[in-house]
């Protein structure tokens, strides 16, 4: 019952809000909405809430759209009332109901008093209102807003669609609580990928575990390798036995002979930045090579400026290269790229003539 | 087959780290990021039941980065390489830095599952030589930047062993102290058997990854190498059971994964279905869990990933598959 009488001011509204925008429209639905509830609780005096509630409503509407006096107002209820008469004739199975709340009507317009309170109540719907819309406006205009992302070069053609995960907002999707997975409600199956499975609990306890590790330990005792050597090599003094690991001489991938000592490869591992060890050695041994050609053609005319190659090599300059280089500033050791090959190029032209 | 930590059945007992989830850092954190602004951030809600996206959860990273990570399994082809590209990119999905490590010296196909097999130049053996400096040698994921590989040598090279797992030391530990940062997770993949190339892929690590199949010989020699691993000082072990196929469980022509948690009494980190679609993807050299739309196995990676990063179990699995209940007038074609 209460459900069929809260429609009719929702019909009314529709009927009679012309000068109302769309949103205050919907505004107010929602509002009428959200009452009905209440109503439905107030069923003894349904009636006189009905009657209040719907005023309140009317107010609300003219606070908002015009702000119009008082007899105005009366009069535009007058109208309304006979509009819900037209309704209600044509509702028969409510129109006994709708009689008695017409009836209680003209008395109810005389109650002014909630007036105050009903401004308040309607500035502050207003104002909600206008800040949600607001909101939503500001929302939608940042969602459309996506030109120059990376779908645009999907587009054209720079990037592969199936290659790219990088721009997908998925980063922090929960994977036990997506659309996929589902869990019944009583925790007993779950639907994934459109195949519902049985669920069943993990038994293991934390005493079955530590069971379990004790019978391994017991099982296994290992210590692990520390230390690989050939088989047939000699085990060093210091090293205890059981920590050797013997690799096959013929091992495909295995191999125990290092041509290079353990604190330099570590140091190799640790380098940040520069030319690494070996390239590094690699064009030493080439300048080396030059000099003692240009030592022995005494064509000393053709020795590359020092101070020139001082600076092509500041920037390959690392940690390693500085104790070689301390002791004889007179020779120059250019030890970059750039400078190997004008150096070559150089050898070049002393091989011409 | 696969498993679910359900946040559901008892969510203050099931996990603490789940549940005792700061929600303020996380959507603070999110917000940082701004990748949408409209996501509300509505409080972790641990009793629905209804699948909900949460958009605003992130797993929180538990323990101390980088955490180092070693995938093993003692026997061979049971999907070690799958798990570390699968569970490997997802971290790096979920915002974390990655760098995987493919120890699998002389048998390393890791570049291959991700894609990235043309694009390895230098590996850590030129990195020891002095050819190239360590970053040189990492080769970086252009679909997630936050993902690196390092293999440990070219196919053709031998690994020189006169450090023993020394090396793998240096490694780790110059990624800690590089100048972007450590990487929040170091992945090894480790070589199958217990010899050389297993002794120095488990070195760095602080925990494992166990891997195996339903079957009786990878759970004996996954039993051998927990028991390895347990005297060598990694505690923190948990297991994968992978290529898991639910039809045959029904017929009790397969374990269950129960039954091999009796066996080998260990916590599960993930149970990944047998699916064809894993092999699709090692052809594409595209890992599963970039998939669009997931596949069972993919989620089910996903899910470990997950589970990795917040130091979790799983508390219940999937038995078996059960006929979806039909409407009552399904058999008109609804
Ligand atoms: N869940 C699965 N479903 C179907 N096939 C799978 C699954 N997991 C792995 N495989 C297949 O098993 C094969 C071996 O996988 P993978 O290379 O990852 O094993 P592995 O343990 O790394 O092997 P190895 O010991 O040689 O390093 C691959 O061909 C892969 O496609
Ligand atoms: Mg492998």
């Amino acid at each position: 019952m209460a459900s069929i009488s809260t429609s009719i001011p929702l019909i009314r509204f529709q009927s009679n809000s012309f000068k109302l925008t769309n949103k205050f429209k919907r505004q107010i639905l929602a509002t009428g909405l959200d009452f009905r509830p209440e109503i439905r609780l107030l069923n003894c005096n349904f009636s006189y809430f009905n009657k209040k509630y719907r005023k309140k409503e009317r107010d609300f509407v003219f606070r908002v759209c015009c702000s119009s006096s008082e007899d105005s107002d009366n009069k535009f209820v007058g109208n309304e009332v006979e509009k819900e008469k037209d309704i209600v004739e044509l509702e028969k199975p409510v129109g006994k109901l709708q009689e008695t709340v017409d009836s209680i009507a003209p008395i109810l317009f005389g109650m002014k008093k909630h007036i105050s309170t009903n401004v308040a109540v309607g500035l502050c719907l207003a104002i909600a209102f206008v800040v949600i819309s607001i909101r939503e406006y500001l929302i939608r205009k940042s969602r459309s807003n996506h030109h120059g992302s990376v779908e645009d070069l999907v587009k054209r053609g720079q990037l592969r669609s199936d290659r790219r995960g990088i721009s997908r907002p998925l980063k922090y999707d929960d994977p036990f609580n997506n659309p996929l997975v589902k869990v019944s409600k009583s925790n007993s199956t779950v639907e994934m990928c459109g195949k519902v499975y049985r669920l069943a609990p993990v038994t293991l306890t934390e005493r079955e575990q530590s069971n379990h590790q004790k019978r391994r330990s017991r099982a296994y005792q290992w210590k692990r390798p520390t230390i690989f050597l050939k088989e047939g090599d000699s085990i060093p003094p210091d090293v205890d036995p059981d920590t050797v690991r013997w690799i096959p001489a013929n091992h495909p991938f295995a191999t125990t002979v290092n041509d290079i000592d353990e604190d330099l490869a570590q140091s190799n591992v640790y380098q940040k930045r520069g030319v690494p060890f070996r390239i590094k050695a690699e064009h030493e041994a080439l300048q080396k090579k030059l000099e003692t050609l240009q030592n022995e053609q005494k064509l000393s005319k053709l020795v590359i400026d020092p101070g020139s190659v001082k600076d092509f090599e500041r920037p390959f300059k690392s940690f390693s290269s500085h104790e070689t280089q301390d002791g004889n500033d007179s020779t120059p050791k250019p030890d970059g790229s750039v400078n190997s090959s004008e150096s070559t190029t150089s050898f070049d032209e002393l091989q011409k003539p | 087959m696969i498993s679910l930590q359900l946040h559901t059945i008892n969510p203050n007992s099931s996990s603490l780290k789940t549940s005792s989830f700061p929600i303020s850092t996380s959507s603070h954190y999110f917000n940082s990021k701004s990748l949408k602004p409209h996501f509300k951030s509505t409080p972790y809600n641990t009793s629905t039941i209804v699948s909900v996206l949460q958009w605003n959860r992130k797993p929180q990273l538990a323990g101390e980065t980088p955490r180092v990570v070693v995938i093993t399994s003692g026997k061979g082809g049971v999907g070690k390489t799958t798990t570390t590209a699968n569970v490997g990119l997802s971290l790096a999905r979920l915002g974390f830095s990655v760098v995987a490590i493919d120890a699998d010296v002389g048998l390393r196909n890791l570049d291959l599952l991700l894609g990235l097999e043309n694009r390895v130049n230098y590996t850590a053996v030129e990195v020891l030589n002095g050819d190239c400096r360590l970053d040189q040698a990492l080769v970086r994921d252009k679909r997630w930047s936050n993902f690196e590989l390092l293999c440990i040598s070219k196919p053709r090279s031998k690994l020189p062993l006169g450090f023993g797992g020394k090396a793998l030391i240096w490694l780790v530990d110059a990624l800690k102290s590089r100048q972007e940062g450590s990487p929040d997770f170091i992945i090894i993949d480790c070589p199958a058997g217990i010899d050389a190339g297993f002794i120095t892929a488990i070195t760095p690590a602080n925990e494992a990854v166990l891997v195996t199949t339903p079957d009786i010989t990878s759970l004996r020699d996954a039993d051998r190498v927990t028991g390895l691993l347990e005297c060598d000082g990694i505690k923190d072990i948990k297991m994968i059971v992978n290529r898991v196929r639910t039809d045959l469980i029904r017929g009790e022509d397969m374990m269950s994964v129960l039954d091999v948690q009796e066996m080998l009494g260990l916590a599960l980190l993930g149970v990944i279905p047998e699916d064809s679609e894993v092999i699709r993807s090692t052809n594409r050299g595209y890992p599963l869990v970039l998939n669009k739309p997931p596949t069972l196995a993919g989620l089910a990676f996903e899910q470990a990933a997950w589970r990795l990063v917040e130091q979790d179990s799983m508390k219940a699995v999937m038995i078996e598959e059960e006929p979806k209940k039909r409407g009552f007038f399904s058999f008109f074609g609804g």
